[in-house]
């Protein structure tokens, strides 16, 4: 860990690729993937009981959250067979409703962003 | 839990929209960092962690229920689906880009072992492939990131927490299963259907009027006659009510009881 700029800079050298390529949920193709990026931290505060010196940066930067700019009809895409019956889904409560996002996404975005109704989502996976 | 449980949240701190990233772990799950603040944020709770907005949630959190179309459009005909560039596979064919998806419903999800068919609960788990007992095993990037863990159970073990204002108690797949995947608890002087869905083979609690519950087939029956299918309740005359949820994760044990230390553990 060395000081950098405003903050800290969290790296882990030489992630092994066997220890990239064991993480479910993170993409299964390993070997395209890249080094985990440093994360630039700030010089705390900590919430009581959390420990920065357990934070790790794995994974950093091989994801992007999805910022979700438009919407379809669910029963539409199904028609249109880019879904089926059994595609699974997450479903969170907007301030219009119900909002579908696909889990086979999800489960490389993790984060999803959006906004409905003036006001903004978030769903986390 | 890594990528197998997740909540809804709120972006918006003091009116203004923040932007998040997953950057990294800690207890072996994935931690979020805002562009704005660079704080480090809990992306089950939405507790700030580390940074200059600690003190702050982005709440309230809500549930990010796990279901599949069919359910989703029983649930809400008219509901909305947003879907991304990224690669997804669906009746059998590939759509948008990028490398094959992993986890959940691929078959490299997390709950290894634990479920059926082609939900979350197959092969191998966040960071390592099974072990003997089905449930998988962390890798050592993940294990490095752990807290003192609550050895009760075991700690890739899956279940449902379930959380209200003053509870925090977790279901043990394996014992939803022993009492046939539907039991009728208490949680708060409220009865509380827990039940794992026929379709989706992951488990989901539901408020209900009722003291007792048999899945047959794709339903739930609820001794007061009423009846849960397709994530539904109906009353015995047929009508469809408006079911409330207690917020919930489906998750593994490590995680949630990291998360949330000393929580109630159903049938112990």
């Amino acid at each position: 860990m060395a000081a950098r700029g405003r903050g800290r800079i969290r790296r882990i050298v030489g992630l092994p690729l066997a220890m990239v390529m064991s993480a479910a949920c993170y993409p299964a193709t390993a070997a395209a993937q890249p080094e985990s990026r440093p994360v630039d931290l700030p010089d705390g505060p900590a919430r009581p009981g959390f420990d920065i010196n357990r934070f790790s940066n794995a994974g950093n930067g091989w994801f992007e959250t999805f910022y979700v700019e438009k919407t379809e009809s669910l029963s539409a895409v199904l028609e249109d067979q880019r879904v089926a019956d059994d595609t699974r889904v997450l479903v969170l409560e907007t301030a219009t409703g119900k909002l579908a996002l696909l889990t086979d996404q999800m489960a490389y975005h993790h984060i999803a962003q959006g906004r409905a109704g003036d006001k903004d989502w978030m769903a986390t996976f | 839990m890594v990528c197998n449980s997740g909540t809804s949240l709120v972006p918006t701190i003091d009116g203004t929209l923040h932007h998040f990233d997953n950057v990294g772990l800690y207890d072996a799950l994935f931690v979020m960092q805002d562009k704005e603040s660079s704080t480090l944020w809990n992306h089950i709770t939405g507790e700030a962690q580390y940074g200059p907005l600690v003190g702050r949630t982005l709440g309230p959190v809500g549930n990010l229920l796990q279901m599949n179309v069919e359910l989703a459009l029983e649930l809400d005909p008219d509901i909305p689906v947003a879907i991304s560039s990224r690669r997804y596979f669906a009746g059998g064919r590939a759509f948008g880009e990028g490398p094959v998806p992993t986890g959940p419903g691929r078959g490299d999800g997390p709950a290894a072992g634990e479920g059926r068919g082609a939900g979350p609960g197959r092969a191998r788990g966040p960071g390592g492939a099974a072990g003997p007992d089905g449930r998988g095993e962390l890798a050592p990037m993940f294990v490095t990131t752990l807290g003192t863990e609550d050895t009760r159970l075991p700690r890739m073990g899956m279940g449902l927490g379930v959380l209200t204002p003053t509870t925090v108690r977790f279901y043990p797949m394996d014992r939803i299963r022993e009492r046939g995947e539907a039991l009728i608890d208490d949680i708060d002087g409220r009865r509380v259907l827990v039940y794992v869905d026929p379709d989706t083979n992951t488990p989901a609690a539901i408020f209900v009027d009722a003291s007792a519950a048999t899945l047959e087939g794709k339903e739930v029956r609820l001794d007061s006659g009423g009846v849960v299918r397709s994530g539904l309740v109906y009353d015995a005359a047929g009508q469809r009510l408006d079911a409330e949820r207690p917020q919930q994760l489906f998750s593994r044990w490590y995680g949630f009881a990291l998360t949330f230390p000393g929580p109630q553990i159903f049938g112990q």
